[in-house]
């Protein structure tokens, strides 16, 4: 039987204050300043259901911007590290004694749903899956990532910027999603695809329905006009040719680099951008080692002994965030390093984000200017 | 996890953003969308302006000095021993042997409560804080041509302009997101012209770029204006109807060909006739400056010509035209507009004025000082000579901020009693006989205004750290302690005292300030919805006045023994002397050490190649930074940013000042280049 079933609208806020009784819910709530931001949700009513895309992305519940990983209290003044977090007792207690060194963990181990996630961020964080779970599996990213669940809303709004209809990552899932929610008008089509997500939906079985034919034919007419409303349609494929093909000259990305601000926005906002740094807190019984956001786009990222910069000049750092996207991500992942999501437009104050500079890769393209 | 609305704490642009708190924890920061400002931007620091809060240098209990080591203390006993120190060099000595800085870090609440203190409390007008040192020749300046001294339009007006000038100011690096409005603008087809002798970031996108010699401002803007004038390109009916004093302006313009004017700057005369042209034909022209225009000893007269420029050609008084000042600190604005400042009040009201000052005195209920205080340098110099005994520094670092930093530490020493009161321990508070804990940004409640005089309110994130206080209570509580009492609810009470007494803020109150992003100032009542920008129909004092100028050549030009022309300033990955950025990751690893930028030619000349150490000397001091080899700076020029204790670049700068604003010449000294290492 199909994981699909049909929620009347006025059951929502009772299965979301359901789900609030075990995780933090977080949802999208309009702001005193009039933006959009997800949060603790207290108020389930004030939930916006057709909410705009977020800044930062839902990233920050898996990779968050301040990420303490572990502490050593030391009763001595004699510091050592171990090879390995341990990540296994939950929140701050002790994990393992060395010798008179306490090594104490710092795991997040609070559950989550997160209410409201476009599909784009679905697809961001599928790949962020395959950039920490595999081979090397980061333990603050499995553990946060396992108690984490995910309920996405087909997109039938999307933002001038949005572009993810031309790459395949939105408006709507086919699959890969926990729980996908498409608006029917006074009811939605649930679907669930992950074992957590049908989990909680069985868990509440006496609020869902099984959908009928019609339903079926409505949610199909959703999809249509979902995709009706983009005002954009980017392909990647084409500038990923022109760069492949060495065609774009060094003076495109000369003038690309002028631009950037190095505000590390487009990295900070990007849904699948991954830099970090890690650095170590000195307190007056310890020290605490915390994991925070990064960026390529500075020079400094690479640095290497002795100070030397390989990347000094803005353009090879400018062009690199583009190559690893439109280059070494379908290498390596056989997928683009770029959802669509459109937050590098919303924040880069360069106006040289992914959008832009794809339409005018395509536009020399079609001129023929670089053949 | 909640998100918090708040302002951010570096630069005047007055940034709106979301502190992330998870567990009581500030955890990160992410931009507004909807803020008028950054539109959903934020630049690298405000990025990471959660994570300087958090830090564990950050100072947690009060301190007192016992010999050479400084003892933690309760609050009571520090606050006593303030109190008594202060009460007792008051009665030896007089109200006017102590000095106090306020701090454009702090919110105008604080300030407006540290300025009652000064006045109120201790009876004298030595109160200033680093407005000083970065625009108090605008604050002069601007009042005396239009009768106020703020920037003149908003930044969402950047945009759709025609015309900018951007002269002195490196807009994308110091003020990223009007720098990120002007590009807009750029693309819109808006004409960019850029007078700054290096070559920034702003530069590579204009136009015209004008690269004069530094410090001669004064003649590259007489020498557009006699263009403009000889070539009768002047707004004639603007100058008749809203202007006086044009006639001796004029004569004395006379004296400025362009010929000559290429002589003593170095711009071609052609390109000043272009510029000139340009600027007084085109509409909806902004023009912008900073620290290039201020940092001078002719830094009124620098804001003077720039006043004359847009009365000449009738650029202000209208949307997208004006003149706009670009303030540095994030509540630089507002510790101005609160008068913390020697000769003052809140709203610029003066204290000489005797109407005025009986407004204050019946509502402080006390008699005040009547003739202005000191300025900084004016301070530092009285502690040198003994005649000014203690000083109360509020989130300032003068021993790495104030030109000449080795006279600035003697100064410094020779106090008897010095309370500093700040988020960390910095070079000035390893002086101070007691230090006084206070809360960061994210820990406390009231209003900052940024540079285009939006009044914002804080949003308060978590607790304050440890012992601190925010630096409102820790007034509060020294008045009390000092016998005068000081009690609000709150800093929402004190803004109702301050629209009380400050006609530009009659209309700002905290209820107000929260739908939306504030409310600019002048806002005189309470229905007033804010203004955009100034002078509309008539100047603020009446008819704009022309101030005749006269250029005059740095106090210190380059000479035989000290052959290059050093400038200052800041890099965009720091902010000032470096306590919250040196303290954030990602922005210290940017920038890790103080390099000098030397131009190609020159570096080839003396064998100095990139990262060779250099020995930087000027007749005050030394410093050994490295090289940075780049044509951003022109030749003949060296330039040094002065975020970093290790090589301070203030221990090089030239203590000279303007006579009327008192502002040091930070932007041009001679120093020696010797290569010391290989
Ligand atoms: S590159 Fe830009 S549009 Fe693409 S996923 Fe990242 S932030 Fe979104
Ligand atoms: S531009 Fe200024 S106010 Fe805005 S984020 Fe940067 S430092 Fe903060």
């Amino acid at each position: 039987m199909k994981n699909e079933w049909i929620l009347e609208k006025n059951h929502l806020s009772y299965w979301l204050r359901q789900l609030r009784k075990e995780r933090d819910l977080i949802g999208p709530l309009r702001d005193e300043g009039k933006d959009i931001v997800f949060r603790s949700v207290e108020q389930i009513h004030e939930v916006i259901l057709d909410s705009p895309a977020s800044l930062p992305s839902p990233k920050e519940f898996l990779i968050p911007q301040y990420d303490p990983m572990l502490r050593l209290k030391v009763a001595g003044h004699e510091l050592a590290f171990p090879s390995r977090p341990q990540p296994v007792s939950p929140d701050v207690h002790m994990k393992e004694s060395f010798g008179k060194k306490r090594v104490l963990d710092l795991m997040d181990k609070k559950k989550r749903v997160i209410f409201g996630v476009r599909s784009c961020d679905i697809s961001a964080i599928r790949l962020l899956d395959r950039f920490y779970l595999k081979g090397y599996r980061d333990p603050y990213y499995e553990q946060r990532r396992k108690n984490t669940l995910f309920i996405s809303v087909v997109c039938n709004n999307p933002d001038p910027t949005c572009f993810c209809i031309g790459l395949g990552t939105g408006p709507y899932l086919e699959e890969g999603f926990d729980i996908q929610l498409t608006d029917l008008g006074n009811r939605y089509f649930v679907q669930a695809a992950s074992a957590e997500g049908i989990k909680t939906v069985r868990g509440m079985s006496f609020l869902f329905s099984r959908p009928r034919k019609t339903d079926l034919d409505d949610q199909y007419e959703v999809f249509l006009s979902a995709k009706a409303r983009f005002h954009k349609r980017i392909s990647l494929e084409s500038p990923r040719r022109m760069i492949l093909a060495g065609r774009l000259k060094d003076d495109f990305w000369q003038k690309v680099a002028a631009r950037c601000f190095e505000c590390g926005g487009c990295v900070y906002d990007c849904p699948l951008c991954t830099c970090f740094t890690v650095t170590d807190r000195r307190y007056p019984d310890g020290v605490e080692r915390i994991r925070l956001w990064d960026t390529c786009l500075f020079k400094g990222f690479t640095r290497m002994a002795g100070g030397i910069l390989p990347n000094e000049k803005r353009v090879l750092r400018t062009m690199r965030w583009y190559y690893h996207k439109l280059i070494h991500y379908p290498e390596t992942l056989n997928k683009f390093g770029c959802v669509g999501c459109g937050r590098c437009a919303i924040t880069c104050p360069g106006k040289i984000d992914m959008a832009t500079i794809a339409t005018e890769i395509k536009g020399l393209a079609l001129n023929g200017e670089e053949e | 996890m909640k998100k918090i609305m708040t302002v951010c704490p570096y630069c005047g642009c007055g940034c709106g953003l979301y502190l992330h708190v998870e567990n009581g924890r500030i955890t990160g920061t992410s931009p507004s969308r909807a803020h008028p400002v950054n539109r959903g931007s934020l630049c690298v620091k405000g990025w990471n302006a959660h994570e300087f809060a958090t830090h564990p240098d950050r100072l947690k209990y009060p301190l007192i000095r016992k010999g050479k080591s400084l003892k933690r203390a309760t609050w009571d006993e520090a606050l006593n021993l303030v109190a008594a120190r202060l009460g007792e060099i008051r009665t030896k000595h007089g109200p006017d042997s102590i000095g106090i800085l306020s701090s454009a870090k702090c919110t105008n609440e604080e300030n407006y409560l540290m300025m009652k203190f000064a006045r109120a409390v201790l009876g004298t007008n030595n109160i200033d804080h680093c407005a000083r040192l970065c625009h108090s020749s605008t604050v002069g300046g601007l009042a005396a041509a239009f009768g106020s001294g703020a920037m003149t339009n908003s930044i969402s007006e950047i945009t759709d302009a025609s015309l900018l000038f951007v002269i002195g100011s490196n807009t994308t690096e110091q003020h990223p997101m009007i720098g990120m409005h002007m590009l807009e603008a750029v693309d819109r087809g808006a004409t960019l012209i850029v007078a700054d002798p290096r070559r920034t970031q702003i530069a590579e996108f204009a136009h015209i770029h004008l690269r004069h010699r530094s410090g001669t401002d004064v003649a590259l803007l007489m020498g557009i204006m006699n263009v403009i004038v000889s070539e009768g390109l002047v707004d004639a009916d603007f100058v008749r109807r809203r202007t006086e004093n044009f006639d001796p302006f004029e004569e004395e313009l006379k004296r400025y060909s362009p010929a000559t004017v290429e002589g003593i700057t170095g711009v071609k005369a052609n390109d000043i006739r272009r510029v000139a042209r340009i600027y007084a034909m085109e509409k909806r022209s902004m023009l912008f400056y900073a620290m290039g225009i201020t940092q001078h000893i002719t830094g009124v007269d620098n804001v003077r010509a720039c006043a004359n420029l847009v009365m000449l050609s009738g650029h202000i008084g209208l949307p997208m035209s004006g003149i706009n000042p670009l303030r540095g600190q994030n509540n630089v604005q507002g510790a101005c507009d609160m008068g913390a400042l020697p000769n003052v009040y809140s709203g610029y009201q003066k204290v000489t004025d005797a109407r005025a000052r009986r407004k204050f005195e019946r509502a402080w209920r006390k008699k005040l000082p009547v003739n202005p205080g000191l300025t900084i340098m004016e301070m530092m110099d009285a502690a040198r000579v003994g005649s000014l005994k203690a000083m109360y520094i509020m989130g300032e670092n003068p021993l790495m901020s104030d030109p000449d930093l080795h006279h600035v530490r003697e100064s410094v020493e020779r106090l008897e009693f010095l309370v500093v009161q700040d988020i960390f321990p910095n070079e000035t508070s390893g002086l101070a006989d007691v230090i006084l804990p206070a809360a960061s940004f994210a820990e406390k409640e009231g209003t900052f205004t940024n540079t285009e005089r939006r009044v914002q309110l804080l949003g308060r994130a978590v607790g304050a750290v440890g012992e601190s206080m925010p630096d409102d209570g820790i007034i509060c509580a020294l008045a009390e302690k000092m016998g005068y009492s000081m009690s609000y609810r709150g800093p929402y009470e004190v803004m109702e005292e301050i629209a009380l007494l400050t006609p530009s803020y009659g209309g700002i109150l905290h209820h107000r300030l929260s739908d939306g992003f504030g409310l600019q100032w002048p806002c005189p009542d309470s229905s007033h919805p804010g203004t955009p920008y100034l002078h509309r129909k008539k100047f603020a004092k009446g008819l704009g006045t022309f101030i005749t100028v006269e250029f005059q050549p740095p106090d210190e030009p380059p000479d035989e023994a000290y052959p290059f022309l050093l400038t200052t300033g800041r890099l965009s990955f720091h902010y000032h002397t470096g306590t919250m950025c040196r303290r954030t990751a990602v922005l210290e690893r940017e920038e890790p050490e103080c390099l000098v930028e030397i131009n190609p030619a020159d570096a080839e000349r003396l064998g100095i190649r990139k990262r060779t150490r250099v020995r930087v000397s000027s007749r005050r001091g030394s410093i050994e930074p490295r090289a940075l080899v780049t044509g951003r700076t022109p030749e003949g020029t060296v330039f040094i940013p002065f975020h970093f204790m290790e090589a301070a670049a203030n221990i090089l700068t030239n203590p000279a000042t303007d006579p009327g604003a008192k502002i040091p010449e930070y932007k041009v000294c001679a120093v020696k280049i010797e290569k010391i290492g290989t």
